[in-house]
C-alpha cells in the first residue's frame, strides 16, 4: 500500500513536470504559427485586398488549432457587425486559455487590433510587419529559454515527487 | 479592386416597383423590415433609430444624409426630414446630431472593417453596397504627385437607395427602335437624383427580354457595371433582373471592360452608366466599330448642356448617338422631359 502510494505521488508529480514543460515548448511553436498567420494575412491584405471576414477564413483553414478557432471567432465577430478592433481584442480574451503563450505574447498580438482594417493597405502592412518583428524576435527568445526550461521541469517534476516521498518516508 | 462582399453580407432586401405601384411593398411591415435591413449599416445610434422610424415609408425615402455636426436627414422624393433620437419626424434644431463617430462606425461596417479594401473606390468618392445601393463619401482628399490617394477624416456620407422601377421604360422603347428592329444608340441624361440609373435598369431588362407587341426581339446585352449599382452583383447573381439575355461585367472599369466583353460575350448592345471619363469615350468609339449599339447614361440637364462637357461634346458632334433621352425631376424622378432624334433634331 505504502509503495503504491509512494508511486503514485511521483507519478503525479512528474506529469506535472511533464505538463509544464509541454507548455513551455509549445510557446515557441505558437508564435511561430502566429507569425504564418500574420504573413498569410498580411499578403491577403496587400495583394488581396481581401476583406477581413475573408481574409480571417482563408488564414483560419491554413493554420492548426489553436489559432484555428482564433481564426475562425474572429471570422465570426465581423460577420455579426463588430468592429476589426474590438473583434480582435474580446477574441483575445475568450480564446486565450486555448494556448501556452505568456501575457507579453499577448500584449503584442494585441497590437495588431489597434487600427486593424481602419488605413489603407501600405498603413496596414508597416503595422503588420511591426508586430511580425517583435514577434520574431519573442520568438527566438522563447525558444532557447524553453530548450533549457522544459528539460529542467520535466527532470524537476519526478525528483520532486521523490524528494516528497523521502520526506514522507 | 473594389470592395466585393463575398462571405459576411446578407442579401439585402430588395425594392422593386411596377407602374402602377405595387401595393404589397407600401405595407408597414415592409417598410419595417427594410428599414431594418438597413440599420444594419450603421452604428448603435443610427442603427435604433432607423429601426424606430414609423413616420417615414421606406419606399419613399431615396437618400440618408449623414454630416459630422449637422442634423441627421433622411431625403424623400420631395422633402427633407430630419431625425430625433427616437427615429421621429422633428425640427432641425431638435435633430440627431450626427457625431465623427458614427461617421467612422458607418464606414467600418460598410467595409466591413476593411478600408483597404475598397481604397479604389474611395478614390472616386464612393462605396457600392450589396443590392446596388450608393454610399458617396466626402472628406479630406489625400494627394500624391497630383493623384487623389484616398480620403480621411470623412465628414459625411449620403446613402442613396437603388430602385428598380419595373416598367417606365415601355413608354420610351418604340421610340429608340429604329423600322428594321435595332435599337438606335443612345444616350440618358439627367441632373443627378432624376432616375437615370433606375431607368437604364429597366430598359436593359427590357431590351434583353423582348416585347412581342411592338415586335422588339429580345437581345443580348453586355452590362458594364462599373460601380457595382446596376445588376447589384452579389456572389455572381445580380440582385436586380436584368433580363434573360444580359451579361454582367461586375466591378471593371468601363475603358478596358468595353473591349472585353465584345470578345467574350458578343453582345448586341453594350450598357454603361454615368459615361464621363476621356477612356470611357475612346473605347466606346472603338466599340462602335465592332457594331454593337450603345445604351449608357450622363449627367447634363439639357443637349446643350451635354454640349458643353469636353467628354460628351465629341460623341455629340460626330453624331455618334442617335437618340437622346432627357429626365428630370419636374414631376418627381424618372420624369421624361423628351425623346430626340439626334439625327433630325426632331422631339419625337
Amino acid at each position: 500500500m505504502q509503495i503504491m502510494g509512494c508511486v503514485a505521488l511521483i507519478a503525479g508529480c512528474g506529469s506535472l513536470g511533464l505538463w509544464l514543460a509541454h507548455r513551455i515548448r509549445q510557446r515557441p511553436v505558437e508564435l511561430r504559427e502566429c507569425l504564418m498567420a500574420l504573413a498569410l494575412l498580411d499578403t491577403e491584405i496587400v495583394w488581396g485586398s481581401t476583406p477581413l471576414p475573408e481574409a480571417f477564413s482563408l488564414v483560419k483553414e491554413r493554420t492548426d488549432q489553436p489559432w484555428q478557432g482564433f481564426f475562425a471567432q474572429l471570422q465570426e465577430r465581423l460577420q455579426r457587425g463588430d468592429s476589426a478592433s474590438s473583434a480582435w481584442k474580446a477574441t483575445i480574451l475568450t480564446q486565450n486559455r486555448h494556448f501556452c503563450l505568456k501575457q507579453e505574447d499577448w500584449q503584442v498580438i494585441g497590437d495588431v487590433g489597434k487600427g486593424l482594417g481602419r488605413s489603407d493597405s501600405h498603413e496596414q502592412h508597416k503595422q503588420l510587419e511591426l508586430v511580425q518583428r517583435q514577434l520574431t524576435l519573442m520568438k527566438d527568445q522563447a525558444g532557447i529559454w524553453s530548450d533549457k526550461q522544459a528539460k529542467m521541469w520535466s527532470y524537476l517534476g519526478f525528483l520532486s515527487g521523490i524528494a516528497v516521498v523521502l520526506i514522507l518516508i | 479592386m473594389s470592395l466585393h462582399y463575398t462571405l459576411s453580407v446578407i442579401r439585402a432586401p430588395k425594392v422593386t416597383l411596377t407602374i402602377p405601384a405595387e401595393e404589397s411593398l407600401s405595407g408597414p411591415d415592409q417598410s419595417t423590415v427594410l428599414w431594418a435591413d438597413m440599420a444594419r449599416w450603421f452604428g448603435e445610434e443610427i442603427r435604433s433609430m432607423l429601426e424606430n422610424i414609423k413616420a417615414v415609408p421606406y419606399r419613399e425615402v431615396e437618400e440618408l444624409r449623414l454630416r459630422v455636426g449637422q442634423p441627421f436627414m433622411v431625403r424623400t422624393s420631395d422633402r427633407d426630414l430630419f431625425i430625433n433620437q427616437e427615429g421621429g419626424v422633428t425640427s432641425p434644431e431638435k435633430a440627431y446630431l450626427v457625431r465623427r463617430e458614427d461617421l467612422i462606425c458607418a464606414l467600418e461596417r460598410m467595409t466591413q472593417s476593411s478600408v483597404y479594401a475598397a481604397e479604389e473606390d474611395l478614390k472616386q468618392g464612393y462605396l457600392t453596397l450589396p443590392g446596388g445601393n450608393r454610399v458617396g463619401v466626402t472628406g479630406e482628399a489625400v494627394i500624391l504627385r497630383g493623384q487623389i490617394q484616398t480620403l480621411k477624416h470623412v465628414s459625411a456620407l449620403n446613402l442613396r437607395i437603388a430602385r428598380e422601377i419595373q416598367g417606365q421604360g415601355l413608354n420610351i422603347i418604340p421610340l429608340l427602335i429604329r423600322a428594321d428592329g435595332m435599337f438606335c444608340h443612345t444616350l440618358l441624361i439627367s441632373p443627378p437624383r432624376a432616375g437615370k440609373t433606375t431607368l437604364l435598369r429597366d430598359l436593359i431588362r427590357i431590351i434583353s427580354n423582348g416585347v412581342p407587341k411592338i415586335r422588339l426581339k429580345g437581345q443580348t446585352v453586355g452590362v458594364l457595371d462599373e460601380r457595382g449599382e446596376l445588376a447589384g452583383m452579389w456572389q455572381g447573381e445580380p440582385t436586380y433582373n436584368l433580363g434573360y439575355r444580359t451579361d454582367v461585367l461586375d466591378g471593371c472599369p468601363k475603358a478596358s471592360g468595353m473591349n472585353m466583353i465584345v470578345r467574350s460575350m458578343a453582345p448586341q448592345v453594350i450598357a454603361m452608366d454615368e459615361l464621363g471619363h476621356a477612356d470611357d469615350v475612346t473605347a466606346l468609339l472603338d466599340a462602335l466599330r465592332t457594331g454593337v449599339r450603345i445604351l449608357c447614361t450622363a449627367h447634363a440637364s439639357s443637349l446643350e448642356e451635354a454640349l458643353l462637357r469636353p467628354t460628351l461634346a465629341p460623341l455629340l458632334e460626330q453624331g455618334v448617338f442617335e437618340r437622346l433621352v432627357v429626365l428630370s425631376r419636374k414631376q418627381g424622378p424618372g420624369t421624361i422631359d423628351g425623346v430626340y432624334d439626334l439625327k433630325t433634331g426632331r422631339i419625337l
